[in-house]
């Protein structure tokens, strides 16, 4: 690799400080491709060197060009091949192609016509049949002598010459990439290779000591490393889990998904009307249907204090049912778990308890977003003697403290089995306001009597979802990208740990609406800076090397946007006829296009040849909704999207080729003002109507200028900016629509020519 | 919880003074309502229907506010200003009065026919009142809020109103056969059978709904006049001959029921928010109920209940310390009179109106409401208890962990599934399988709760086929089982299962999966099976022939473990080959 060739290019570049590849070639007498086989070598050496690659481009002779060099013209060929008595045209060409092989009859075809043109022949018919006779006696053959000079390297061309000659195809225009090179920072006219890594070899034989060794691209990611994962959801639990373990509560046995009407309701004095059984809500089973071993003596009096009352209770005085208790369902709340615990805890001796689980709920609900057949419910539950509603309130600060919650209040509810009953409510302050998070109250005698717990005895408890906080927690908004098989594995493989009195997620952040805006606009202006970029190489091909441009541009014919038809006439018929469009549409379209976007207006639409043209333009017609996309072929990610960002770049090169101000030509102020009017409509795109409504109401005032003027932007009448021809074409077809006023009815759109 | 609409500008009216959105949100908040939406019937149709239907209708802002679903007595524009201005401590509560009438009081007479369909009825009568435009609704609306809900969607009661001088007492409420019965129904022009007015209403949006509770009976109820006017079908239609209007000067009502205390309840609720409108107000007049047996109830009952309530036990109860006075007066806000007795001790008043007191903690509530439970000082309980965690829930948690470190990725999927999930896309038929079966799924995908983690691990890899292979994926989690053993005849079985998907089946990697939680779970490999684990090959119709075995330990099969058979890879949508190991974990607790 490190080649003498190699060594000699840094040579040259020690004692000259650059060097361009073309330059050593011609002095080196050497293939340039060779050269640049060279620089690319070094280039891999790391930083020794540095090279810009750059690309010139010059007009060389075609076949048919080094021929007409060497032999003439094909019209001084005719015009010297014409006897002086005239001669007929087969004759002529007879002669010509004896004299010289290579003449074909399309080049004698030329040969006459320009021969003709040029004056210097004409056509006798006097003697019946037409014959070619000289006009002139002599000729000068100009063609030859420009050949001959840009052989040798000269290139004197016009301009209009140039063109003339290209079309004849004797002349060509060949692009050279060359690169120019000077010494990089670790610069060095010994070459050595740089070792990619450290190898057990190296290390055997010490060699690692003399080796360099390439950089490491500390830019790029790391390899991702094999790992299991453990499922968001699941983290939540734990973290949940060992915050009630954390303050003392003793996990509850909860797998037990079947349970009996019983346990789910009646225990909890939940009447047997009460909506919540209905079918609607509850999945009951089919097999096994109904529960059996109901102890006998809790049931009585259960069922005594739903019918009758008792224990200071009224009870709600209807004809309790055990067929009704005895239908088994899927448990809807663990709350039936935690009844049979009370009930336990009564039947071996009361002793203060705190309990909680963390599982599985079924209800048979309408099933949304955000709501499951089934979702984990999380439970506290504290019994104690004398435990009070201020004690319910206090845990739950505590336990809501865990979680990074401080902000709580409590809002009166009803709830079957607890009274007093609260529902908790925090303050989101990314939401700014208070948000149902969970719900509470204080077992109801009624419930716990017949249990047998002692009269003095309280039972605070409480409950949330664990889907709930985890959605908010990790911001998500549809529940089955959470929980169930259709969940993403890779969301399960990117997911953080689980930290929830730290904030960090989307959760807990201030939205700031000034940081909101300069975040618009910094994306704006990257945007920008990248068309820029985009339109400055652009230019450049456009003015220096005459390299072909060709755009692919898409829209939807739902949403055709007018404002680019309309630059892309601008660009026909002010660009000397450069610009070449086709139209199609693709074949995604549900119907075809209506004619008028097919065929438009005042524009030849091409054949499809695209041979000669500077700038060859594809229209294809795609559903790709309201915004449609240019491509700039041979330019990948050179995408750009939308209305306004396509009018900009169209603007930019038709302002590069003629010079005419529409846009960026216009000094600073007036340019600013274009791009203000052309990023409002852009928020109306995204915000509908409302916003369409103040944009309207914004041209009608600046419409109505004492000067009764008919444009927006720009010092004269006449001179129509960018933003003029943008949203007066936009507009156009709502303002049939909506009753505008007189001012804007003057702001007619312009249309191309 | 019901919502009720209601016209803003009415409700400030009626307050006696209007608020900004939050004093009134914050005031809900405080009383345990809420304010759920604020929007107008424009907006309502703008939503619904579009820009056009909504062009005519009113701007007028409409609160919609959650009513606590036992707050019956808040269901209406009337209640809830009462309510709030209480609350407010701005009026006083009043006292309703019943009283006979000036001759013979109205009396409605039960026949026993009623007996198999709807035995119950009540009746009341509200005179000399006077309605305009909104409270006509409000009465409207009153009823069908108490019809959805306290009524259970009139299953359990049913109210029929009625302008009593169209009428002429004494009332019969009977069961006919509904070829028998035969009237004009509201807002039609001519009269129906009963059972005409099944088909007639069978593609009503609204009344379609009631038709189940009785259109199977042989009788249907029915309540007549004395001249055999048919003024209700009940829980369908009332006549056109009896139906109230504005003009309405005596309003006759009527609940019929299978709860009688639910009846009794509307019945109250009723006459308690309406009778305000009578000439003589919160004055309603009494009806005599005769029963089949003959005997003689006079409705509304409007009892003032009385209920006696310890000081003590409500400070300690709510966890504050305020004075006997103190807590009467809080108790007067929330529309309960109270008067203090003696030392510690208060006497509650419960007016026909708070039915939804039935406890001394009822009260309590009110207390803590009326106090604000935002004052309440917060305090930690001195419950001194030791934690421990539930050892199976422990196991999984520590087993889980080692899946995630052997590589595996933990997917959490549904306890409930379709039929097929776990038979014939296993391949084994569904009476094989010891499954639980649920009654009334909405969907396929609440069937049978699941007797296998295998399919929702089989269904998450089909969702996720982008990702790179290999695929290793593992549940530890509940399935159901049916067991007679168990009260409710069936048990959760703590299973774990993990599965492998790549481009060869991989076998060794689950084996050698399962040999490692073995090691974790200090189990030996034990061919003689007395002891430790070993595999014993099978034939299991969801795995490849000779590519399955059993897992045994201690002498018992805890699962198994394989190649999937290529049909059971296929009806999960797969195409690669995917080995599978699944076992209960609850014997090595």
């Amino acid at each position: 690799m490190a080649t003498a060739h190699g060594e000699k290019v840094l040579k040259y570049l020690e004692e000259n400080g650059t060097a361009s590849s073309l330059k050593l070639a011609e002095l080196w007498n050497e293939d340039h491709q060779k050269i640049v086989g060279t620089v690319k070598s070094l280039l891999c050496l790391g930083e020794v060197i540095e090279a810009d690659l750059q690309s010139s481009a010059l007009w060389d002779l075609t076949e048919e060009g080094k021929q007409v060099a060497k032999d003439g013209s094909h019209e001084a060929q005719v015009f010297n091949a014409i006897p002086p008595a005239g001669s007929t045209q087969a004759e002529i060409v007879a002669k010509v192609t004896e004299v010289n092989s290579k003449f074909t009859k399309d080049m004698a075809k030329v040969g006459f016509s320009k021969a003709m043109s040029l004056g210097w022949i004409v056509v006798d018919k006097s003697s019946g049949a037409p014959k070619f006779i000289k006009k002139v006696t002599s000729i000068q053959d100009k063609v030859q002598e420009h050949l001959k000079e840009l052989a040798t390297g000269k290139d004197t061309l016009t301009n209009e010459l140039r063109t003339e000659y290209k079309k004849r195809k004797l002349i060509q225009e060949i692009i050279i990439k060359s690169y120019l090179m000077k010494p990089g920072p670790s610069f060095s006219t010994s070459v050595t290779k740089q070792e990619t890594d450290l190898t057990p070899e190296m290390i055997a034989s010490g060699s690692w000591k003399t080796k360099e060794f390439k950089a490491y691209n500390l830019n790029a990611l790391g390899t991702p490393i094999p790992r299991g994962h453990l499922h968001p959801l699941m983290k939540v639990r734990a973290e949940f889990r060992q915050i009630f373990l954390e303050m003392g509560f003793t996990e509850m046995p909860t797998n037990n998904f079947v349970e009996s009407s019983f346990w789910n309701f009646d225990a909890l004095f939940q009447p047997q009307q009460h909506p919540a059984r209905d079918a609607h809500d509850t999945f009951f089973l089919s097999d096994p249907s109904t529960a059996t071993n109901i102890p006998v003596d809790y049931m009585e009096r259960v069922k005594k204090v739903h019918s009758h009352g008792g224990y200071g209770s009224q009870g709600y005085g209807y004809d309790w049912k055990i067929e009704e208790a005895q239908k088994n369902l899927l448990r809807t709340h663990t709350t039936a778990v935690s009844a049979r615990m009370l009930y336990a805890l009564a039947e071996g001796g009361f002793k203060p308890a705190k309990y909680f689980s963390i599982d599985r709920v079924f209800r048979n609900e309408t099933l949304d977003a955000t709501h499951l057949a089934e979702f984990h419910q999380i439970e506290g539950v504290i019994a104690d003697y004398g435990l009070t509603l201020g004690n319910l309130i206090g845990v739950l600060y505590e336990f809501f403290r865990k979680l990074g919650i401080e902000k709580l209040r409590f809002k009166p509810a009803y709830n079957p089995y607890t009274e007093p009953s609260m529902e908790i409510f925090s303050y989101h302050p990314g939401l700014k306001k208070w948000v149902e998070i969970g719900n509470s109250g204080i077992f109801r005698p009624e419930m716990l009597l017949p249990m047998g717990l002692p009269e003095d005895v309280s039972v605070l408890a409480w409950g949330l979802s664990l889907e709930r906080p985890t959605m908010i927690k990790y911001g998500y908004d549809n529940i089955r990208d959470l929980v169930g098989p259709k969940v993403n594995i890779q969301m399960v493989a990117d997911n953080p740990l689980c930290r929830l009195d730290k904030h960090r997620g989307s959760e807990m952040k201030e939205t700031d609406d000034l940081q909101d805006l300069e975040n618009r606009m910094d994306s704006i202006m990257t945007r920008l800076r990248g068309i820029e970029t985009e339109v400055k190489k652009l230019k450049r091909q456009g003015k220096t090397t005459e390299e072909k441009l060709t755009l692919v541009i898409e829209a939807d014919p739902k949403y055709p946007p007018r404002s680019i038809q309309t630059l892309v006439r601008l660009l026909v018929a002010r660009g000397d006829a450069r610009t070449i469009v086709t139209v199609h549409q693709h074949s995604s379209l549900a119907s075809a296009c209506p004619t008028d976007l097919m065929q438009w207006p005042n524009l030849t639409v091409s054949d499809g040849s695209r041979i000669d043209n500077q700038c060859n333009l594809t229209w294809i017609w795609k559903p790709i909704g309201r915004h449609p996309i240019v491509k700039i072929v041979n330019r990948p990610n050179g995408d750009i999207h939308g209305e306004a960002a396509i009018a900009r770049l169209l603007a930019r090169i038709l302002e590069s080729w003629t010079d005419c101000a529409m846009y960026e030509n216009f000094d600073s102020s007036i340019c600013s003002q274009i791009d203000d009017w052309l990023d409002t409509w852009e928020g109306c795109i995204q915000s509908g109507d409302s916003k369409f409504l103040m944009l309207i109401r914004r041209i009608q005032n600046q419409l109505g200028h004492p000067d009764g003027r008919k444009w927006l932007v720009g010092p004269l009448p006449g001179v129509k900016s960018l933003a003029d021809i943008f949203l007066s074409n936009l507009l156009g077809d709502k303002l049939n629509t909506l009753n505008c006023g007189r001012k804007l009815a003057r702001f007619s759109p312009v249309k191309g020519i | 919880m019901p919502t009720i609409s209601i016209n803003r500008d009415l409700l400030f009216k009626a307050l006696g003074r209007s608020y900004t959105e939050e004093q009134f949100d914050e005031l809900c908040f405080k009383f345990g309502i809420e304010l759920d939406e604020v929007t107008s019937d424009k907006l309502i149709i703008l939503k619904e229907q579009g820009t056009e239907r909504s062009a005519g209708a009113s701007e007028e802002i409409i609160y919609k506010i959650d009513i606590p679903a036992n707050r019956y007595d808040l269901l209406c524009l009337e209640g809830l200003v009462q309510g709030l201005q209480v609350f407010l401590g701005e009026k006083q509560f009043p006292a309703f009065k019943v009283v006979p009438p000036v001759t013979v009081p109205q009396r409605l007479i039960i026949k026993p026919s009623t007996a198999s369909i709807r035995p119950h009825a009540v009746a009341a009568v509200l005179r000399n009142i006077h309605f305009d435009q909104n409270t006509f609704s409000s009465f409207i609306d009153l009823q069908d809020k108490l019809h959805q809900n306290l009524c259970r969607k009139r299953s359990l009661v049913a109210i029929g109103t009625h302008d009593l001088d169209t009428v002429h007492g004494p009332f019969f409420y009977e069961a006919l056969p509904p070829d028998s019965i035969k009237f004009k129904p509201l807002s039609q022009s001519k009269e129906f059978t009963a059972s005409q007015l099944m088909d007639l209403y069978s593609t009503d949006s609204h009344l379609r709904h009631y038709l189940p509770i009785i259109r199977d009976s042989s009788v249907y109820p029915v309540i007549k006049d004395s001249n055999g006017v048919v003024l209700s079908m009940p829980p369908i239609i009332n006549g056109e001959h009896s139906k109230i209007t504005l003009d309405t000067k005596n309003v006759f009502i009527e609940c019929t029921a299978t709860d009688l205390t639910k009846a009794s309840i509307v019945l109250d609720t009723l006459v308690c928010m309406f009778s305000r409108y009578c000439g003589d107000q919160f004055t309603v007049e009494i009806c005599e109920v005769e029963t089949p047996e003959g005997k003689i109830n006079n409705y509304p009952i409007l009892k003032n209940r009385h209920e006696k309530i310890s000081v003590d036990k409500i400070n300690t109860m709510v966890g504050i310390n305020e004075k006997a006075d103190e807590i009467a007066n809080l108790l007067t806000r929330m529309c309960l009179t109270a008067t203090v007795e003696g030392t510690g001790s208060i006497s509650v008043e419960i007016p026909p109106t708070r039915h939804d007191i039935i406890h001394a903690c009822d009260v309590y509530e009110d207390v803590a409401i009326a106090f604000g439970y935002n004052n309440i000082t917060k305090t930690l309980p001195k419950t001194n208890t030791i934690a421990s965690q539930f050892p199976l829930n422990k196991l999984s948690d520590q087993l889980r962990d080692q899946l995630a470190q052997a590589g595996f990725t933990e997917a959490l999927t549904f306890s409930l599934c379709s039929k097929e999930d776990i038979s014939e896309k296993l391949r084994k038929p569904l009476n094989s399988v010891p499954a639980v079966h649920v009654s009334n799924p909405k969907t396929l995908e609440f069937q049978v709760a699941r007797t296998t983690l295998l399919s929702g691990l089989l269904k998450t890899i089909a969702a996720n086929r982008k990702m790179p292979l290999p695929m290793k994926l593992f549940e530890v989690s509940d399935v159901v089982v049916k067991d007679s053993q168990r009260d409710v005849g069936a048990r959760n079985c703590r299973n774990l299962c993990a599965v492998y998907y790549n481009k060869s089946p991989g076998f060794e990697l689950v084996h050698g999966l399962l040999d490692r939680l073995m090691q974790l779970l200090e189990v030996p490999l034990d061919q003689s099976g007395s002891k430790g684990y070993f595999l014993k090959p099978c034939e299991d119709a969801t795995f490849f022939p000779g590519r399955c075995a059993q897992i045994i330990f201690a002498g018992t099969v805890v699962g198994i473990v394989g190649v999937l058979h290529p049909d059971v890879v296929t009806s999960f949508d797969l195409n690669l080959p995917c080995s599978a190991l699944e076992f209960n974990i609850e014997p090595f607790l």
